[in-house]
């Protein structure tokens, strides 16, 4: 038996290594992705007071800060029992959505996209983005960072940081939006929207138009027929920021949906003795292994995933893609993982309307940006959408917190869910890890 | 021949790298002075030859050590980049705990399959020629340090707290509106930019040369605060600031 290993992993954040085992006749044995590091932030946190959650919780990952602060933040609001104000609220989903186009864009054309981008046999030197530009040209590459440039300035105005936000506090926000950022929030919202329709063109152009990308898209290799997960509002539609958490089966039937307060009744984690990662499955089917179908408690949340559990978008030009792209790939579930890529673009497009439309909201700019909690602290849990990124499979990481407090107002226990994982069989692993990083000979 | 720089990853969120990478249009001119031969986050390509490294991320396996020392063996200027590295920043909160405890709450029954080592700063084992503070670091101070490595000018630190940042940004004091800042001891350079949005310092820049301790002390007795409140925040950034060198 040989064995390859690629150590580490580029292009992803975390730490991982993969270890691929072949038969003599080159087949594929075994596949091990393997997260070779402890954090302890399940630990760690006991005895820090509740109010740091949203600074420590980020630093789980440095890419989707925003999501950690958020759920982190929630958590507090629950814990609290203090609903935000309503101009609270927006503020926070507007940041919410500006950080959607940021990640959605830098995991399309600089960390996942540029195997897909470049195709699957083209040499590694190419895929980053520089490669990508080379392909794509200059000017679209010059969106490309102004898109991600303005939307990181719109964190960092909102959220006080760019990198690790501030602004999240029980109750609310720490910082008004004034009318004259609201008119540049709302200028960069219209160039967004641009944007992602020419993102969604360009990946017609160059993946749906090539036969061989969309063989390879529909091949059996990258389809896995699993549950799936997303956040969705109060009429089924996807949802970033709030809502209900929404499962549907292989099939596309809806098989719960629980707020966030009944999250043990439905997840649990499994450990294996090779990775320092836990696996999160569906606790009412139950863990079978590495394995998809209906009796596998296998479950994913991805952009694909979300789109999967939810009726539609919230916004009538992500609505139109999202209808389009099931009538292309022959209607819902789509169990092809590399359809994230598309799901990715739409839910971009749905960020970009969404964030427009926040902008043009005038109470945006109100003064009412905060509820001082009053009541006794209990125990709080916060459930946010993250955008995830991570090769093109699967993986959350959504926020997923229980703190149980004591009256001193220290986290004496925190439960806290990181659901990031690779999918499935380990042998459709292989293939779509072999495909996209070859090891160096 | 151009600099050639390398930026390895360790315990850390990855927060410093991106913040490198989100210089966008600012990097392109950088990009052209220096040779960036390894960054994981960004590229596939590696390359074993190296005059800067700069070392993200605490060292928190045995295997980290090791790697980190041979890193050390090749670079001629290594830079410790962002608190991870420079304070262990909020790994170290495991070090209040033993290593055995943190692996039970975390993987329960299966603990006993894994090991893991109290989370260090870069210099408790390496020499750090350059200490980049910051959970993650001002990216002007990241330029400014390339800059002076390019043309040979020594990197100077800030030297003043946080509050005199602070202060040139009119902020109102955290003090005044109940929240408990670290901005009087903490290292500047940040433009107290948490405190501009709207919250307060958290000491993410580690300690001041001279901290004023006689000026901290009298606003915790103002506030009705003690040392201990202090030290409870400022632990959460500077856990192994002691082993540091
Ligand atoms: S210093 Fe902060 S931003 Fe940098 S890796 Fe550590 S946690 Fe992340
Ligand atoms: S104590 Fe904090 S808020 Fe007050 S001036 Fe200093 S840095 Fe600013
Ligand atoms: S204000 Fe304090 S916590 Fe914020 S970046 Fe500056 S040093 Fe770090």
């Amino acid at each position: 038996m040989r064995k390859l290993t690629i150590d580490p992993i580029t292009r992803l954040e975390g730490h991982g290594k993969i270890t691929i085992f072949l038969n003599d006749d080159g087949s594929v044995a075994n596949v091990y992705l393997q997260i070779p590091e402890l954090r302890g932030f399940e630990k760690f946190c006991e005895g820090r007071p509740v109010a740091d959650m949203p600074q420590i919780t980020p630093r789980i990952c440095g890419v989707c800060p925003e999501a950690h602060h958020m759920a982190a933040t929630k958590a507090l609001d629950d814990m609290f029992h203090t609903e935000p104000t309503s101009t609270a609220k927006k503020i926070r989903e507007l940041l919410y959505s500006a950080f959607y186009v940021t990640d959605h864009t830098t995991h399309f054309y600089i960390l996942g996209g540029p195997d897909f981008i470049m195709g699957p046999d083209a040499p590694v030197k190419d895929r980053n983005i520089l490669g990508v530009i080379a392909k794509v040209g200059m000017d679209l590459a010059g969106q490309v960072l102004n898109t991600r440039k303005e939307n990181h300035w719109i964190i960092q105005a909102v959220g006080g940081r760019q990198i690790h936000p501030v602004f999240g506090l029980p109750g609310g926000v720490s910082k008004r939006i004034s009318e004259e950022d609201r008119q540049k929030i709302e200028e960069i919202a219209k160039r967004d929207v641009a944007f992602a329709q020419l993102s969604l063109k360009v990946f017609g152009d160059i993946v749906l138009k090539n036969k061989a990308y969309v063989d390879m898209i529909v091949s059996d290799a990258f389809t896995h027929q699993t549950y799936y997960m997303g956040l969705v509002d109060d009429k089924n539609k996807v949802n970033f920021y709030d809502g209900k958490v929404r499962v549907v089966d292989p099939a596309g039937k809806e098989f719960v949906k629980y707020s966030p307060h009944e999250y043990l009744d439905h997840i649990a984690e499994h450990v294996e003795p090779w990775s320092y990662t836990k696996f999160p499955f569906l606790k009412k089917v139950g863990w079978k292994g590495f394995v998809d179908g209906k009796d596998s408690g296998v479950y994913r949340a991805t952009p694909l995933s979300r789109l999967n559990a939810a009726d539609g978008m919230a916004t009538p030009l992500a609505q139109a893609e999202y209808d389009k792209m099931y009538s292309t790939l022959g209607g819902k579930p789509v169990h092809h993982t590399l359809a994230t890529h598309w799901a990715r673009l739409i839910e971009l497009l749905y960020a970009a309307e969404r964030l427009l439309e926040l902008a043009q909201d005038k109470e945006i700019t109100g003064p009412n940006i905060r509820n001082i909690p009053t009541g006794k602290p209990t125990e709080g849990v916060g459930i946010v959408e993250a955008p995830s990124r991570n090769f093109n499979v699967r993986s959350r990481i959504s926020g997923n917190w229980g703190f149980l407090s004591t009256s001193s107002g220290r986290a004496s226990s925190t439960l806290l869910i990181t659901w990031s994982r690779p999918l499935s069989a380990p042998a459709g692993q292989a293939r779509v890890f072999e495909c996209f990083k070859r090891p160096k000979h | 021949m151009k600099p050639r720089v390398a930026f390895f990853d360790f315990t850390g969120c990855e927060g410093c790298q991106l913040e490198v990478l989100n210089f966008n249009l600012e990097i392109v001119d950088l990009i052209g002075a220096i040779d960036i031969v390894e960054f994981r986050e960004a590229s596939s390509d590696h390359s074993d030859d190296y005059d800067i490294a700069f070392i993200e991320g605490s060292q928190t396996t045995d295997r980290d050590v090791e790697r980190v020392q041979k890193i050390r063996e090749k670079a001629k200027i290594l830079v410790a980049l962002g608190a991870c590295s420079c304070t262990g920043g909020v790994n170290a909160l495991k070090n209040r705990f033993s290593m055995e405890e943190n692996l039970k709450v975390v993987y329960g029954d299966s603990a006993k399959l894994y090991s893991t080592i109290p989370t260090r700063p870069t210099s408790a084992y390496v020499k750090v020629d350059v200490h980049l503070h910051g959970c993650p670091p001002n990216r002007n101070e990241v330029i400014s340090l390339v800059k002076c490595l390019l043309s040979g000018k020594k990197f100077e630190q800030c030297h003043n707290p946080v509050c005199v940042e602070c202060k040139l940004a009119e902020n109102i004091c955290a003090f005044e509106r109940g929240e408990f800042c670290l901005g009087p001891i903490t290292r500047g350079g940040c433009n107290a930019v948490c405190v501009t949005g709207g919250r307060k310092c958290w000491g993410c820049r580690a300690l001041v040369d001279e901290p004023n301790v006689n000026s901290e002390k009298e606003i915790l007795k103002k506030y009705g605060l003690t040392m201990d409140d202090m030290m409870l925040q400022f632990k959460l950034f500077n856990g192994a600031l002691e082993v540091s060198k």
